[in-house]
C-alpha cells in the first residue's frame, strides 16, 4: 500500500491504479525485418531489476490517463511521477 | 429517457443521512482536447467547461464536472419531464462539436444512476469502503472526484456541504446502495 501522485488528478491510493509494466520500450521501424527472437526480445522481455525502475501505471479507477513513474522496487519509494512523452526527470 | 424502473425504489433515511435516486436527469460526456472544442462547449451551452483539476462549474440548468484532462460529465440540475432519449443539448453539440470533429458527445443517462446524499454523515459513510482522503474535500463545495467505494467506480460530485451526488454504474448501483444501507445502519 502507498500513495501515487497522478500528474493528473493528486495525490491518490495505490489500489485507484494498475502498474503496466516497464516504460520506455521502443516499438521495432520494420517488424518484419526482425527474426522471431528479436520480435520476441521486443514483445516479452523485461528487466525486472531490484532497485530504480521506469515503470507505466494507468489511473484506472479515476481519469484513466496513462503515466510514467520512477520507483524504487526494492522500497516502493517513488522518485518520480512524469506524463506519457515527457522525458524522465531523474536517471 | 428509457424506460427502466427505478434502480433504488425507496429513500433510505438513517440519523443524519438521507438518500435517494434522482432520475430523469439527463447525463452527457463529453470529450475534447482542442482549444475550439472548449470554447465551442462554452458558446453553446454558455458554460464553461473546468479545466483546473477535480472541479465542476454550473449554470442555471447544466453542471459539468472535470473527469479528467479531456473528458466532463454534463447533467441537468434539474429533473426532466421528457420521456424520451432526445436531449436539445445533445443534438446542439452533436452540431456543434461532433459534426465540426472537435470531439465527441456519449448519451449517459441510462448508464449512470444519480444518488443523491444528504447530512452530515455523508463522509463517514464513503470513509467505511473507499480509500479517499475526503478530509479537505468535504468542506470545499463543488469537488469532483473519482475514486472506488467498496470496490465500486464512483463519481462523487460535492454539490453543496452536506450534500453530495453520486454517480455509479447502473450495473453496480443496486448493489453498492444495499451496501450503503447496511454500513449507514452501523455508523
Amino acid at each position: 500500500m502507498f500513495l501515487i501522485n497522478c500528474p493528473f488528478c493528486g495525490e491518490r491510493e495505490q489500489s485507484e491504479f494498475k502498474a503496466g509494466g516497464e516504460a520506455h520500450i521502443v516499438r521495432p521501424k520494420q517488424p518484419t525485418e526482425l527474426s522471431d527472437d528479436q520480435w520476441a526480445e521486443y514483445l516479452f522481455m523485461r528487466k525486472n531489476i531490484k532497485g530504480i525502475q521506469f515503470e507505466r501505471w494507468n489511473h484506472i479507477h479515476g481519469c484513466r490517463k496513462w503515466f510514467n513513474m520512477v520507483r524504487d522496487t526494492s522500497n516502493d519509494e517513488i522518485k518520480a511521477v512524469y506524463k506519457m512523452g515527457e522525458k524522465p526527470p531523474v536517471k | 429517457m428509457l424506460n427502466y424502473s427505478n434502480v433504488i425504489e425507496n429513500d433510505k433515511s438513517y440519523p443524519g443521512l438521507q438518500m435517494r435516486e434522482i432520475k430523469p436527469v439527463m447525463k452527457l460526456i463529453i470529450r475534447g482536447k482542442k482549444r475550439q472544442f472548449l470554447s465551442a462547449v462554452g458558446k453553446s451551452l454558455n458554460l464553461l467547461l473546468p479545466n483546473e483539476a477535480n472541479t465542476s462549474s454550473r449554470s442555471d440548468q447544466l453542471t459539468a464536472l472535470w473527469l479528467s484532462p479531456d473528458e466532463w460529465m454534463i447533467f441537468s440540475n434539474e429533473i426532466l419531464k421528457s420521456d424520451n432519449n432526445n436531449y436539445d443539448v445533445e443534438k446542439l453539440l452533436n452540431k456543434n462539436i461532433c459534426k465540426t470533429n472537435l470531439g465527441a458527445v456519449t448519451d449517459v443517462t441510462d448508464q449512470f444512476v444519480l444518488i443523491n446524499l444528504k447530512g452530515d454523515k455523508i463522509f463517514d459513510l464513503f470513509e467505511t469502503g473507499s480509500p479517499f482522503n475526503f478530509n479537505d474535500f468535504k468542506s470545499k463545495k463543488g469537488l469532483v472526484t473519482q475514486t472506488i467505494l467498496t470496490k465500486i467506480d464512483i463519481i462523487v460530485h460535492n454539490q453543496d456541504i452536506n450534500d453530495v451526488n453520486l454517480f455509479v454504474r447502473r450495473s453496480f448501483s443496486d448493489h453498492l446502495f444495499s451496501w450503503m444501507n447496511d454500513s449507514a445502519s452501523r455508523l
